[in-house]
């Protein structure tokens, strides 16, 4: 039987050629991408089956099937939000103990930079009592389903690595992102959507640029994709100018049935794929605006997370990563780059947690709703926090990679969790450490991959995400 | 302990069990389980343990017996022959060559017993009687071990005999062909005369062959038409194109820094001199020295210094608050990797941080590898094209013709000179340089280095409007004025002695305060009378590039505005290209002397506000190196001879080189008055000096390497001297090793990975996949070769051929397995999904690149012109801006063809890569990159459906096609089908297209508004409207971006 015969018919290409490679000619689709998996792995696997972004078990059973990453770039200051150090007021204005800084490299400030008070009151919230200030009242509602991570720190006081370390475990370039390894090693479930999918809100795109959501090694369907919120929501999404829908599907049509002809002449799976690419693209044209269209939502939804349909926005985005996560896609990470107050700490934070804190809530509250929440991991942190020591006159706080606050929520995290204890000045984090190779870690855990064993070879070594370090935070865990 | 006896008895049953299970496997027994060993051939005598014996052991064995002593159990090693063969724990040899029954290796593997069968069961691993039998088979031939085979020199292979000897056109093919054979395969047929233009076009130049060159290529029937074709094509400036995109991607080109920056910088000098060398064929090994270390040559011309651009490709972080010496670590950790990956074809960064497991770079020689690279300067320097370069010859011509006039003119020239010099040759005011404070008050971000001299230098971020303090940290007894020495760094732009891409400064004010030693808080301003200068140009407007967008007119010229109070004026020193890159100094005279009885601390306020509004791009105008001094004189004035001619008059006159004689000479000649019209005629002369280019460079300097712990710059622990790990060929025999050597050595004849490294990657590009796949490793970690031998004999061929590309190219595209058609069956893609085995052609998606200058070419709007500064094609301009970008980028789209041009001219910015190449995976160049992924995704699809540079494409090849495809749609569609993929179509494709065509016609006759709105065109819109749907399918065919 010839194997092209299951080609004919004029089916649904995805499916006839998906079908065909899986059961009669043992050829998988997306094979270049397979021979790379193939040649990356020494030993030679079978050529099994594989569209790279088939849905694929983890190691374990996971407590989350997708994330959506609120990165705050720039350095969110955790003194000013969730660590509160009452002794830090009152030492204001008094230089730190110098054992303290002993060895201490900063970006901007001098040594004799001296303490700087938080800015903002404390009170405890929710069944939970965690501490959160005043500058974030929808958070603070929240308290109850968050993990807030206290004890977090990091390699590198500078912007661009330390983005880099937190989203690819590295502060080297070229190692894949978090989103990335969680496609390799998942796959995605959406059809006609990328299954990684990255925005930018903030006032600048974040300092590591498009490495922060890169492939690295990895075969390059895995990167993140740019979306954004105005516009083509992808690049070329729209037709050109004069091609209607009509042209398009003609034009289809016919690219269709010119590689089908050229495969069945050459025998080469990749135009498979390419026909599938085709059929893929043309259907993401019609639903990605859909997708995009948060005026669709009702009221109280726009109202919870405080959206103005035609405006884009942070609060925007995070409705439209609901969505997005709604139709399959598994990994949205929205960087919203507005958090490096070497001045103007007390206005800007305030703008800025206007700007967050309600979405943020109305994520969790929203998916809760919708049953989501439990199989969806949200993390919000930045790629360090700022130092106890003032930044100029009496506003500003500088680069700190020692201690900051992040938080995680859903996916099988346990809320109403505090984790972290930082010194009485929030220099250091002296119990219940969390670097981010720990974070990774937990949050493969969650995917349900150990973080020893999701690896890539190249270059000859097994590469992970935690590279040799990394420890699974079994206390923010509902079950450990 | 384990007693005599029970060795004993453990040895006999082992024997008797090894007897047993040879005799089971000589018998041939065959089963279910071990249905494939049955059918195994013989085995390839003698046994080779790199080919045969490695694998089984790295897989089964190494895990617990490597060398990984942590992980080593009963201090078994079986990764060398010394360990295999020593007692181990049990007091027994593993192996005893030449004696399997007395080898305790084979007992563990072939015994029943599970407490004792290897490798335990609860790894998961178990050893085939195949396995066994190869294990047995080399223990009696005496356990050779073998070096990894890719650290072994290659040597010329024999050429394998084959039974299908008319196949066989070079040695590819008898290697090809052993291994098709052995596998019961049979090569597949040639591929006709239109697939083989096309394929050697994409494959040579990058660029589908034109219907003219198809026909001509048809018509030829020479016996040697191929090989015609072949020489056209190696002969084309395209092909350096096509093939130095390659290396490209493996020297990490980009135009711009990278990090969060990502500034705009200037290497596409680097990028031409690529393209070029692969055009005139230089030698690899060449290629490489002059990469490494072209300076380091004698005398070395513009383009072998350019070439060290290799080095300079890493990315530069200056985002505020960095320290420098981190990233120009960083950057030398990168430089590394580019070297390992690109010319060794070796893994070295697991070293940067420790020794480790596999490899055997030990971390020692990685550093010891990295001094060589340490001990230089990031600089850059000016390039000028050949026409540039003639003009400044000229110049540097005309000039000394002038002076020869003038002294022709006046013999008594040189005892006038001395009697000047004796003017000019003052001891001046006593000077005391000021060292003072670095960035203790400045938080800027910009960061300064003091050097032994007292001279500061700023490097990291780049401030562009700010005002720098530094306080002297001795008192000095008494001052009355200040003097402001600003000189030349190999680390700065052009070499200073500012930061501006020119290497020039606007110094906007400056200011000097004293306080008594005593009472350090009683700072008060000293206020400047007189500013004197070595040089005061003319009020000048700023360029645009610092435009602060606040209106104001600003200015730089002579010293006296940086005295004036205002900030719309600013001291500078540009006296115009050739000249300007020179130190200078200003003198700034106080009020009144200023003296207190514990004597005067001094601080100055360097107030640079001359730069442009967006500190994210290449605006600053500040200061590079400078140096603070202070005197008492009340009367000092600036030095106004020249720094050159100064230090030219230090010397003795008939001590003086040509080049200090000629810097007296200038400067004396300036001062006579009646010289004045040939002064004037000279420096107009100079006005007409070409401002060329700029290019990052490598310059050698002296700097001792530290081995750094796990790769932190801030914990150096002991010196190492520059060297190269032992397992590689051995260094030359001197005694200091240069970066030189270094180059030379990694291009010796017995270096083992280079050749073969280069070669795996050349066939990588052929046909999709290296006959190692791991092309940036030929470790011990990396894939055997599919084709070890074949591998060989190309890097021999290509060593001992003058390690020449286009040589190498001849050879493969030669080959009949080159030209095999790439059609294959369903069983053979079942067999053999990659084509590992050769038995088809490669049918191979192209690089991104050439995917972009495909669909250009065959809209006939590719612009061919070669080289030049990158361009800006159409891109979606919100890219460059926040929040797509971190900071507002310049993206000037290219005008005319310009925005045609091929995708290689492309200007990269790392951060914002092009968007239709990084669909295609173009690697943006963060690091290096010697295997590209290639990817089939839907954003591909909708590049090429709805990009408007694609859609550009289908339009020009709908008014092509009416103007010169002939007159009747079938025709028509013939020749827009050759355009595109060079072959004729079928019937039935015919009749797909002639079906959208008609489908078309109707719809547009119906609406001449949409026609007008997606044909573009004026007249007859509805016929263009439906060949523009018809050239964008063909435009979007798998084929047309393939190489088939």
């Amino acid at each position: 039987m010839n194997c092209q015969d299951h080609l004919l018919g004029g089916r649904n290409p995805l499916d006839v050629s998906r079908r065909w490679f899986l059961g009669q000619c043992g050829v998988g689709l997306g094979a270049m991408a397979l021979r790379e998996l193939i040649a990356a792995d020494a030993q030679g696997a079978s050529p099994a089956v594989v569209d790279p972004m088939a849905p694929k078990k983890p190691h374990f059973a996971p407590t989350a099937k997708r994330v959506i990453f609120l990165f705050m770039a720039g350095g969110p200051s955790h003194l000013e939000m969730f660590d509160d150090k009452p002794q830090l007021a009152k030492y204001n204005g008094s230089l730190p103990p110098a054992e303290l800084l002993k060895g201490y490299r900063s970006a901007f400030i001098n040594p004799d930079a001296t303490l700087l008070g938080p800015k903002f009151k404390f009170a405890r919230h929710g069944q939970c009592g965690t501490e959160v200030s005043e500058l974030l009242p929808h958070t603070a509602g929240v308290v109850d389903e968050i993990a807030v991570v206290k004890g977090m720190c990091t390699d590198s006081f500078n912007h661009a690595p330390g983005q880099l370390m937190m989203s690819t475990g590295s502060m080297i370039f070229g190692r894949p992102s978090l989103g990335a390894w969680t496609c390799y090693g998942l796959g995605s479930e959406a059809n006609d959507l990328p299954g990684f999918i990255v925005f930018s809100t903030g006032s600048k795109g974040p300092s590591g640029g498009n490495s922060n959501w890169g492939s690295g090694f990895l075969p390059t369907v895995y990167q993140g994709v740019k979306f954004r919120t105005g516009g083509d929501p992808v690049l070329y999404l729209s037709n050109p100018e004069g091609v209607d829908q009509a042209v398009q599907r003609d034009s289809l049509d016919a690219i269709h049935a010119l590689d089908q002809e050229r495969l069945d002449a050459m025998g080469d799976p990749e135009i498979a794929t390419r026909i599938n690419s085709y059929e893929t693209a043309y259907r993401m044209q019609m639903s990605a605006p859909d997708v995009m269209d948060v005026a669709r939502e009702p009221q109280h939804i726009l109202d919870l997370y405080g959206v103005e349909p035609g405006k884009g926005s942070f609060a925007g985005t995070c409705l439209l990563a609901r969505r997005l996560l709604e139709r399959g896609v598994r990994f949205v990470e929205i960087f919203h780059e507005a958090w490096d107050q070497h001045g103007n700490l007390t206005a800007d934070l305030k703008k800025n947690c206007a700007a967050t804190d309600r979405a943020c809530a109305a994520l969790i509250l929203d998916l809760k709703q919708r049953g989501m929440l439990d199989d969806t991991l949200v993390v919000w942190g930045g790629e360090f926090g700022r130092t106890p020591m003032v930044q100029g006159g009496s506003d500003g706080r500088d680069h700190h990679p020692n201690a900051f606050t992040m938080w995680l929520a859903g996916g099988g995290i346990k809320g109403g969790t505090s984790y972290g204890v930082t010194d009485d000045l929030g220099f250091s984090v002296v119990d219940e450490k969390v670097h981010v190779h720990d974070l990774n870690a937990t949050i493969l855990h969650a995917l349900g991959f150990d973080h020893e064993k999701l690896t890539y070879r190249f270059q000859g070594r097994d590469f992970r995400l935690t590279d040799v370090h990394g420890r699974v935070v079994k206390e923010l865990l509902a079950r450990a | 302990m384990t007693s005599n006896r029970a060795v004993a008895t453990r040895l006999t049953r082992l024997r008797s069990r090894v007897r047993a299970f040879v005799a089971f496997l000589i018998a041939g027994f065959c089963g279910a389980a071990v249905a494939d060993d049955a059918a195994a051939p013989p085995l390839e005598r003698p046994i080779r343990f790199n080919r045969d014996v490695r694998a089984i052991l790295a897989e089964k064995c190494l895990a617990c017996h490597g060398p990984d002593e942590a992980k080593r159990k009963a201090k078994l090693r079986l990764d060398t022959f010394e360990g295999a063969t020593a007692p181990a724990a049990t007091g027994d040899p593993a192996i005893v060559p030449g004696d399997p029954d007395e080898s305790g290796l084979i007992w563990r593997i072939t015994t029943d017993d599970p407490e004792d069968r290897m490798p335990p069961a609860k790894t998961g691993k178990s050893i085939t009687p195949r396995e066994a039998e190869i294990l047995q088979a080399w223990i009696e031939e005496g356990a050779e071990y073998q070096n990894h085979w890719a650290f072994i020199p290659p040597e010329r292979p024999t050429t394998p005999k084959v039974s299908r000897a008319d196949w066989v056109n070079d040695p590819i093919d008898a290697f090809v062909l052993r291994k098709l054979e052995a596998e019961g395969l049979q090569p597949s047929p040639e591929a006709d005369k239109t697939t083989l233009i096309r394929r050697l076009s994409l494959d040579l130049i990058g660029l589908p062959p034109s219907i003219a060159e198809v026909d001509a290529f048809l018509a030829d029937d020479r016996a040697d038409a191929y090989d015609r074709l072949v020489d056209r094509l190696l002969e084309s400036p395209h092909y350096g194109e096509r093939w130095g995109r390659i290396w490209l991607d493996a020297a990490r080109y980009a135009d711009s820094d990278g990090y969060e920056k990502d500034k705009p910088r200037f290497v596409y000098f680097y990028r031409d001199w690529v393209v070029r060398a692969f055009n005139h064929d230089l030698p690899y090994d060449r290629f490489i020295v002059e990469q490494i270390a072209g300076d380091l040559l004698p005398n070395p011309d513009q383009d072998q210094l350019v070439a060290t651009g290799f080095l300079r490709n890493s990315m530069i972080n200056e985002e505020g608050g960095i320290d420098p010496e981190q990233f120009r670590v960083e950057a030398l950790f990168d430089r590394m990797d580019a070297i390992g990956k690109a010319v060794l074809g070796l893994t070295t960064s697991c070293a940067q941080c420790h020794t480790h497991k596999f490899d055997p770079i030990e971390q020692v020689d990685y550093y010891r590898m990295l001094a060589f690279l340490n001990d230089t300067d990031e600089a850059a320097i000016a390039v000028y094209t050949p026409e540039e370069q003639a003009r400044r010859e000229e110049i540097v011509r005309e000039t000394a013709a002038i002076e020869e006039g003038l002294r022709r003119d006046a013999p008594d020239w040189a005892q006038r000179q001395r009697a000047w010099e004796e003017t000019v040759d003052k001891p001046g005011p006593e000077w005391t340089v000021v060292r003072t404070d670095v960035d203790a008050n400045n938080g800027t971000g910009q960061k300064h280095v003091m050097l032994e001299d007292g001279s500061l230098v700023a490097s990291g971020y780049a401030p562009t409007i700010h005002i720098d303090t530094f306080t002297g940290l001795e008192p000095v007894p008494s001052v009355a004025a200040v003097r402001l020495e600003t000189l030349n760094d190999p680390s700065l732009p052009l070499n200073g002695p500012g930061r501006s891409t020119k290497g020039l400064f606007a110094l906007t004010e400056f200011h000097v305060e004293v306080a008594p030693a005593d009472k350090p808080n009683e700072w008060r301003e000293a206020k400047i009378v007189r500013a004197t200068a070595d040089v005061n140009p003319p009020e000048t407007p700023l360029e645009p590039i610092f435009d602060d967008r606040s209106g104001r007119k600003r200015v730089t010229g002579p010293i006296d505005f940086a005295t004036d109070g205002k900030i719309e004026t600013a001291w500078g020193i540009d006296v115009g290209q050739g000249r300007r890159n020179v130190p200078h100094q200003a003198v700034f005279v106080l009020e009144k002397p200023v003296s207190f009885p514990a004597g005067v601390r001094i601080r100055f306020k360097l107030d640079q506000r001359h730069g442009g509004w967006n500190s994210d791009d290449n605006q600053n105008n500040n200061l590079g190196r400078f140096r603070l001094s202070a005197t008492a004189d009340p009367d000092a004035t600036a030095d106004p001879i020249p720094a050159a001619a100064r230090a030219a008059l230090a010397v003795a006159p008939e001590a003086r080189s040509p080049e200090q004689a000629a810097a007296v000479f200038a400067s004396f000649r300036e001062s006579v008055p009646e010289w004045r019209e040939a002064n004037d005629r000279i420096e107009a002369l100079w006005k007409t000096h070409p401002e060329g280019a700029s290019q990052l460079v490598l310059r050698d300097r002296e700097r001792e390497t530290h081995l750094l712990p796990r790769g932190d710059y801030l914990h150096p622990a002991q010196v190492v001297e520059p060297g190269v790990p032992t397992f590689l060929n051995p260094p030359p025999d001197t005694s200091t090793l240069t970066r030189l050597d270094f180059a030379r050595w990694m291009v010796d004849r017995q270096a083992p990975t280079t050749a073969r490294a280069i070669v795996n990657r050349v066939w990588q590009a052929y046909f999709g996949i290296g006959l190692t796949s791991t092309s940036e490793d030929l470790g011990t970690q990396g894939e055997p070769p599919s084709h070890p031998e074949l591998l060989d004999w190309l890097a021999v061929e290509f060593m001992d051929g003058g390690w020449s590309f286009k040589r190498l190219h001849r050879l493969i595209v030669g080959s009949n397995t080159y030209k095999q058609a790439s059609k294959a069956s369903p069983e053979l893609t079942a067999r053999d999904p990659y084509n590992r085995l050769l038995a088809r052609g490669a049918r191979v998606r192209a690089d991104a690149e050439i995917v972009r200058d495909i669909v250009l070419d065959a809209g006939g709007l590719l612009d061919p012109s070669i080289g030049g500064p990158s361009v800006n094609p159409p891109a979606p301009m919100f890219l460059f801006q926040p929040p797509a970008s971190y900071g507002p980028k310049s993206w000037p789209e290219s005008t005319g063809s310009a925005k045609y041009r091929r995708a290689l001219y492309t200007f990269r910015f790392r951060s914002i890569p092009y968007p239709v190449l990084q669909a295609f995976d173009a690697p943006n160049g963060d690091f290096s990159c010697v295997r590209r992924s290639r990817s089939n995704t839907p954003l591909q699809a909708l590049a090429l459906l709805n990009e408007p540079v694609a859609m550009d494409a289908a339009r020009s090849l709908a008014a092509l096609t009416l103007a010169e495809g002939g007159s009747n749609d079938e025709d028509r569609i013939t020749y827009a089908f050759r355009r595109c993929l060079a072959r004729r179509p079928t019937d039935s494709e015919r009749r797909v297209l002639t079906n959208l065509l008609h489908k078309q016609s109707a719809r547009f006759a119906a609406d001449a508004e949409g026609a007008a709105k997606l044909s573009g065109a004026a007249a007859n819109p509805a016929e263009h409207a439906r060949w523009t749907v018809l050239s964008r399918v063909l435009l979007n065919l798998d084929e047309t971006i393939t190489k088939e």
